[in-house]
C-alpha cells in the first residue's frame, strides 16, 4: 500500500498557523474578556467591560469611517484595474506592464507613503508646482483628510486588483466579445453583459484582496489621516500604546476581524445568488440550476 | 430568396508589411452557399472577418445588395457569424445563449420564448435549453451556435470553419444537416473553410483562395475536374501532375503531348493549344484504371503505361497503388473495390502492372508559348 505523506507536507503550514494565527488569536480572544490593569497589561479576571465599551458612539463613528474608507478605496481600486488589466491583457507588452505594476514593491510601504507626504504637503512637489504656474497663490490643503487616505490607499493596494483581474482577462475568450458584436450588441453592452460576467471571478477576487486590508488599514491613515479619517486600525492602536487598555484594543480587534469576516461571506454570498440568477435571467419557469456533471448526450 | 447579393470588390488588406488580401473581389448570389477555400494563412478568415466587420479593408468595398457596409459596425450588419470556438457565452443558459440577440433588441418575454424554442428545434435541440454551454457535447455547441446567428435572421451567414472541432464521423453529419438548413431558410451562406471535401460536398460555388489572392471561382465539379491553376490542382484532392511538349493538335478537342519520362500521351484540349507548346497537365488517380492484365481492345486515343507497383494502400473501400512507370515517374492510381476482393484479381506489392485512362482525362492546368 502506498503510504499516505499528506499530514508530512502540509505540516509546516500548520505548524506555521498554529504559531503564528491561531495562538495569537486566541490570546486576543482571551484578553478581551479579561479586565484591563491598573499600569497596563492585563488582570487575569473575567469580565465583559471591554465589550460594553464598544458600545459606544465614537467607536461606532470611527467603524462607520472604515467600512466607508475601505468600500470607496476598493470601489476605486476595481473600477481603475478592470480596465487597467483589460489594456495590460491585450497590450503586445503584457510582461513589461507587469513589471511596472510590481516595481513598487521593491521600496517600503512606509516610505512609499512618506513619498505622498513630499508630493501632497503643503510645501510638497504638487502646491509648489501649481503655485509656481501661477494657477493659484495659497497652497491647497491635500493632506490629512479621508480623500487623502483613500488616495493612498488605493495607490497601496491597486496591484492586489490588478493581479487577480489580468490573470482573469488574460484567460478571456475575447471572441466572446466579437460575437456579442456581432449579434447587435454595442461595445459598452458587449462589455457590460459578456465581458464583465465572464471575468466575475477576477472581480471577486479583486474585491476581497484590496477590501481587506483597506478595511485593517493602520498605516496610511495614521501618516496621511487627519481627525476625520481615523480608522479602526488607529483605535486599536492607540489603545493598545497609549491609553493601553488592552482588553479593549483585544475586543475591537475583534470586532474588526468579525466584520470582516461577515462582510466578506455576505459579498460572497450575494455573488453567488446574482450569479445564478443572471445566469437564469429570462427562464420564467423555475428552473433547476445544473450542477458540475456535464450530462453530455449527443 | 431571403439572402443578400454579396460583392466584395478589390479588397486589399494589409497587417502591419504583411499583405493578407490581394485585391479579392467575389461576387456572391443571393442565397448561394458559396465557399472560401484555402490552405491556413491564405486571407479566407480575414475576408469573412471584413464581411463581418470585425477587420476594416484597408482598400476596397464591401457591398451587400449594392450598398457599402464598409463605415457599418459590426453590430449594425444584417451578417451574423458561427464561430470556429463557437464563441457561446459560458455564463448563459443555451436558451439564453439564443435568445441573446433578442434580449438585445428588448423583444418582449413571451415572443423570446416562442422565438428561440422555434430555432432551437431548427437546430435540433429543443430541450436542452436550461443546460449551460460547458454540458453539451460539441455537435450540441456547434447547434446552438447555429440557432444563434440564425435568429436575428440574418441575410448573409458566416461561417468560419464551423466544423473543425467535431470529429470525422459528427463532420459529415453537420454538415448535411447545414445544407438542409441553407435550403429551408435560404439565406446567403459563406463558408470559410480548409477542409476541400466540405467545401465541394456543400457548396453552390467555392472560391479557392491563396496567399491572399483567390486563384479560381467555380462550382464544385469545375474546381475538381477543371483546376485553372497548379494550386488548386494540387489542394484539391490528389492527382498525378506531370509537364510536357504538345507534338500533335487532334481536331479541336484532343492534343497528343510528349512527357519526358513517361512518353507520348493524349490529352483533353480546352483552350487553345499549338505545337510545341509546354503544358502541365493533371490526371486524377480515380480515373485512371489498373490491372495485371494488359487490356485488350483499347480505343484509339487510349492512354495506356505500364510499371510496377511501388507502393500500395489498403484502405477498405479503395486501394491506392504508387505505380512506378519509369525511373523518375510515379502515378497515383485508385481502385474503388466494388466488389468482394476476393473475386478480382489481386494486385501485390511489386507486381508488373498496366495503368491506362481515357484521352479525356488529361486536363491540361497550364500553357506555356514557346
Amino acid at each position: 500500500m502506498k503510504k499516505n505523506y499528506g499530514p508530512v507536507y502540509v505540516a509546516p503550514l500548520t505548524g506555521w498557523l498554529v504559531v503564528f494565527f491561531a495562538i495569537p488569536i486566541s490570546i486576543i480572544v482571551y484578553y478581551s474578556f479579561l479586565k484591563k490593569g491598573f499600569n497596563g497589561g492585563v488582570m487575569h479576571e473575567f469580565s465583559l467591560d471591554a465589550f460594553r465599551a464598544l458600545y459606544n458612539p465614537t467607536i461606532f463613528k470611527i467603524a462607520f469611517n472604515t467600512f466607508w474608507i475601505a468600500c470607496a478605496s476598493t470601489a476605486v481600486m476595481v473600477a481603475l484595474a478592470i480596465p487597467a488589466s483589460y489594456f495590460m491583457a491585450r497590450s503586445r507588452h503584457k510582461n513589461l506592464y507587469m513589471l511596472l505594476v510590481i516595481v513598487p514593491f521593491w521600496t517600503n510601504f512606509l516610505i512609499r507613503v512618506y513619498a505622498w507626504m513630499a508630493i501632497l504637503g503643503n510645501n510638497g512637489i504638487l502646491n509648489s508646482t501649481l503655485i509656481s504656474m501661477g494657477l493659484m497663490h495659497e497652497h491647497i490643503q491635500f493632506l490629512y483628510n479621508t480623500n487623502a487616505v483613500i488616495l493612498v490607499t488605493v495607490y497601496t493596494y491597486l496591484p492586489f486588483a490588478i493581479l487577480p483581474l489580468y490573470s482573469t482577462i488574460e484567460k478571456f475568450d475575447f471572441s466572446l466579445v466579437e460575437a456579442a458584436r456581432d449579434l447587435g450588441a454595442t461595445k459598452f453592452t458587449a462589455t457590460v453583459r459578456v465581458l464583465l460576467p465572464n471575468i466575475r471571478g477576477g472581480i471577486t477576487t479583486a474585491v476581497l484582496f484590496t477590501f481587506i486590508p483597506a478595511f485593517g488599514n493602520y498605516a496610511v491613515p495614521q501618516i496621511i489621516g487627519g481627525s476625520d479619517s481615523y480608522m479602526l486600525g488607529n483605535v486599536i492602536a492607540r489603545e493598545l500604546t497609549v491609553t493601553r487598555n488592552w482588553p479593549l484594543a483585544s475586543s475591537i480587534s475583534m470586532a474588526l476581524t468579525a466584520l470582516t469576516t461577515l462582510g466578506v461571506l455576505l459579498f460572497m454570498r450575494l455573488n453567488r445568488s446574482s450569479m445564478e440568477s443572471a445566469r437564469e435571467s429570462a427562464t420564467s419557469a423555475p428552473v433547476k440550476t445544473p450542477q458540475s456533471g456535464t450530462g453530455a448526450t449527443a | 430568396m431571403k439572402g443578400s447579393h454579396v460583392a466584395i470588390t478589390g479588397v486589399e488588406k494589409y497587417f502591419g508589411d504583411f499583405h493578407a488580401l490581394k485585391s479579392v473581389s467575389v461576387d456572391i448570389k443571393k442565397g448561394e452557399f458559396y465557399s472560401l477555400l484555402g490552405p491556413s494563412g491564405c486571407g479566407k478568415t480575414t475576408l469573412l472577418r471584413i464581411i463581418a466587420g470585425f477587420e476594416d479593408p484597408s482598400s476596397g468595398a464591401v457591398l451587400l445588395d449594392g450598398q457599402n457596409v464598409v463605415p457599418v459596425p459590426a453590430n449594425k450588419r444584417p451578417v451574423n457569424t458561427v464561430f470556429q470556438s463557437y464563441a457561446l457565452f459560458p455564463h448563459l443558459t443555451v436558451f439564453e445563449n439564443v435568445a441573446f440577440p433578442l434580449r438585445l433588441r428588448k423583444m418582449e418575454n413571451a415572443a423570446v420564448k416562442t422565438k428561440v424554442q422555434e430555432f432551437l428545434e431548427l437546430v435540433k435541440l429543443p430541450k436542452e435549453g436550461k443546460k449551460l454551454p460547458a454540458q453539451l457535447s460539441g455537435g450540441q455547441r456547434q447547434r446552438v451556435a447555429i440557432a444563434r446567428a440564425l435568429i436575428n435572421e440574418p441575410s448573409v451567414l458566416l461561417l468560419d470553419e464551423p466544423l473543425s472541432a467535431l470529429d470525422a464521423k459528427l463532420r459529415q453529419h453537420m454538415l448535411i444537416e447545414l445544407d438542409a438548413i441553407h435550403d429551408k431558410i435560404g439565406i446567403t451562406f459563406i463558408y470559410v473553410t480548409h477542409d476541400q471535401q466540405e467545401a465541394l460536398s456543400v457548396s453552390d460555388r467555392v472560391a479557392v483562395m491563396n496567399e491572399g489572392e483567390v486563384v479560381q471561382v467555380g462550382t464544385p465539379f469545375e474546381i475538381y475536374e477543371s483546376p485553372s491553376d497548379p494550386f488548386v490542382a494540387h489542394f484539391i484532392g490528389e492527382t498525378n501532375y506531370i509537364g510536357g511538349t504538345v507534338t500533335e493538335v487532334i481536331g479541336d478537342k484532343h492534343a497528343k503531348v510528349d512527357f519526358p519520362d513517361i512518353g507520348s500521351l493524349f490529352v483533353y484540349q480546352d483552350k487553345p493549344l499549338a505545337v510545341g507548346d509546354k503544358v502541365k497537365v493533371t490526371i486524377r488517380p480515380e480515373k485512371i484504371r489498373i490491372s495485371s492484365d494488359k487490356p485488350s481492345a483499347l480505343g484509339d486515343q487510349m492512354n495506356l503505361l505500364e510499371g510496377g507497383v511501388d507502393e500500395l494502400i489498403y484502405s477498405g473501400f479503395q486501394s491506392k497503388f504508387f505505380v512506378r512507370v519509369s525511373e523518375r515517374a510515379t502515378f497515383r492510381v485508385f481502385r474503388q473495390h466494388v466488389k468482394f476482393f476476393m473475386d478480382e484479381k489481386a494486385i501485390n506489392w511489386k507486381d508488373r502492372v498496366f495503368i491506362w485512362w481515357n484521352d479525356n482525362d488529361g486536363y491540361v492546368v497550364e500553357v506555356e508559348k514557346p
